[in-house]
């Protein structure tokens, strides 16, 4: 029968492109933890990583595996998780320029942020991830209760995630404006950077991205009904509301991991769906893991631009998504325009 | 498949902030009929019908074999909206397969549902049409592929929103044509309709609704005649009898100003 074939060809080339992407990301990553100040043959990273570094110096070792590794599977980490969520984002709001940020959970993060770096203690200086962390998740929650319902009118809590933002924003220009001393570490975290990445960092990051990302896997399939009307999605056995709010949630845990991580990365969130959706032509949430691999490939290879670049000095990696992938999203929507598919 | 029983709305309220939506009603729908709910703009009908479907909070008690329906996912219950939401990137095929996701779960389809919505793409014209995506559909295409969900969906009940006001004559009725189909299999089908002379033609039953009230509900060739159906649309209505016998209501120009 055609129809069973088309959807069996369908079906495999959905995971030709999720090998394909997969494969992609495992390139870049050995390509950024080869190239650097020291250059390393990608060979020898191969076999460094699977276990087997012959013939490679201790400092080599200690390179790779102390100092480029923890960076690389951070980005991959983090552009998982804005890439992801961004998607997610798209969906639940039925709008193709939603961004991880939305609803409040940069500006909160930002606030968080700066309330670290400008404390006089140092201790709390130190807490800087776990400040930015609950200053996103309280933006997204204020943005929230401040709309009213949950989600009773998806425009009301876009509104009020702009209203929350903007109110965060002033807090932390102000608080800048007091401490300008402060202002470059301020500046350098806003424009987000992986320089702190650490195994310690990436252990913790790695367990709230990796819960988020697992709930978002889970329920991908079913966010199909949140693009009908709540009537219709209620009457394919869905509660809209109870998704909803399982979705922007795991969405905005990712978010504030990854923001805490490594301060404010924009972007990905927006370029990465788009791209994938541009070339699988299907739609975004069916894609989601596919989208999380582009997002991290994408970010490792940011990154990698961002150290590299201007070596020794380095470029915030914020710089290099938004100068690589403004003009990428444009050549795409004109693509998508094309093939009218938007 | 059941199709004795009725469901049963008694005392039934439907409240926004201070504004009674429907206001304390009560009726009986029968099963494996195909009742039409019309009214004047404001009446409160498709309200009604996002209560019967199970969304919409209500005081009073609304059952269906029994059941109280508010939230209750254990009906099966296919929902036929007046704006759907046009879900982007999605194909004809993947947007009528959602209509077998209760069954088959999400993402998934079985060999049986492949069969079924290959029958139903046929039998709504849509065969062809598969990798179409949705967004690009004409408003009949898209009314037919709503239809063509509904049916895979199997349902006992299936409540339809103006399904005809996107429509042209003839798609009017042959989308109509296609719904009185599951009349054969059981279903029960509850839409509402501007167009009398529409609903006239299809539906056994005729609740006749105004702000928030049942004024009348019964046989639908009682109801069309009835003095209440013109006090309903404030008697701005006239009901004529073609040669054939079938009824025909119009607005009364003279009285539009």
């Amino acid at each position: 029968m055609k129809d069973t074939s088309s959807v069996v060809i369908a079906r495999i080339w959905n995971w030709r492109i999720t090998a394909i992407c997969g494969l992609l990301l495992a390139i870049v990553a050995i390509a950024a933890v080869s190239f650097g100040p020291i250059h390393i043959g990608f060979v020898q990273v191969f076999k460094t990583l699977v276990g087997f570094p012959d013939g490679l110096s201790n400092q080599s070792q200690t390179v790779i595996m102390q100092l480029r590794l923890p960076r690389v599977v951070l980005g991959a980490l983090v552009g998982a998780a804005l890439a992801t969520s961004g998607a997610v984002y798209q969906t639940v709001f039925h709008n193709p320029l939603a961004d991880p940020y939305l609803l409040g959970a940069a500006s909160g993060a930002g606030l968080g942020a700066t309330i670290a770096l400008t404390s006089t203690h140092h201790n709390v200086v130190a807490l800087l991830p776990l400040f930015a962390f609950l200053g996103g998740i309280l933006a997204v929650l204020t943005s929230f209760f401040v709309s009213g319902k949950f989600f009773a009118e998806p425009n009301t809590l876009l509104l009020s995630g702009i209203a929350v933002g903007s109110f965060a924003t002033a807090i932390q220009t102000y608080l800048q404006q007091r401490h300008t001393a402060q202002l470059r570490p301020v500046y350098s975290w806003i424009l987000g950077d992986l320089t702190a990445a650490s195994w310690n960092v990436v252990a913790w990051s790695s367990i709230y991205i990796a819960i988020a990302l697992i709930i978002l896997f889970t329920v991908a399939k079913q966010l199909d009904g949140l693009m009908l009307t709540d009537g219709e999605a209620f009457s394919l056995g869905i509660n809209p509301n109870r998704l909803r709010i399982l979705a922007v949630g795991a969405a905005t845990l990712a978010t504030a991991t990854a923001v805490s991580a490594s301060g404010l990365i924009g972007f990905v969130g927006i370029v990465v769906p788009h791209l994938v959706r541009g070339v699988t032509r299907r739609v975004t949430n069916r894609s989601l893991v596919s989208i999380a691999l582009v997002g991290a490939a994408f970010l490792v290879l940011a990154d990698l631009g961002a150290r590299t670049l201007l070596s020794p000095a380095e470029l915030p990696i914020g710089v290099i998504t938004a100068f690589v992938g403004a003009p990428f999203f444009l050549f795409v929507l004109r693509n998508r325009r094309k093939a009218n598919i938007s | 498949m059941m199709t004795s029983g009725a469901i049963s709305v008694t005392d039934l309220t439907v409240r926004y902030g201070d504004k009674t939506i429907l206001d304390d009603i009560s009726t009986e729908i029968p099963h494996g009929q195909w009742t039409c709910l019309i009214g004047p703009n404001g009446a409160g009908k498709t309200t009604f019908l996002n209560v019967l479907l199970g969304i919409t909070p209500y005081s009073g008690s609304l059952q269906d074999r029994g059941i109280e329906v508010f939230r209750n996912h254990r009906r099966n219950i296919a929902f036929v909206p007046q704006s759907p939401a046009i879900p982007q990137g999605m194909t004809v095929s993947e947007y009528v397969t959602l209509g077998r996701a209760k069954r088959d779960g999400w993402g998934k389809e079985s060999q049986k549902s492949r069969q079924i919505i290959h029958d139903i793409l046929i039998q709504t014209s849509l065969y062809g049409m598969q990798k179409s995506f949705v967004s690009q559909l004409s408003g009949g295409e898209m009314q037919r592929a709503l239809i063509a969900r509904a049916l895979a969906q199997e349902p006992d009940l299936i409540l339809l929103d103006e399904p005809t006001s996107a429509l042209d004559l003839h798609h009017q009725i042959s989308v109509l044509n296609k719904i009185e189909l599951l009349k054969e299999r059981g279903v029960t089908i509850i839409s509402t309709m501007h167009d009398i002379t529409l609903a006239a033609m299809y539906a056994e039953r005729i609740v006749v609704m105004q702000k928030g009230k049942i004024l009348l509900s019964g046989r639908a060739d009682q109801v069309i005649h009835s003095s209440e159906l013109r006090s309903a649309f404030d008697n701005r209505i006239d009901v004529y009898t073609l040669d054939s016998g079938r009824p025909v209501i119009v607005a009364s120009k003279d009285d539009i100003r």
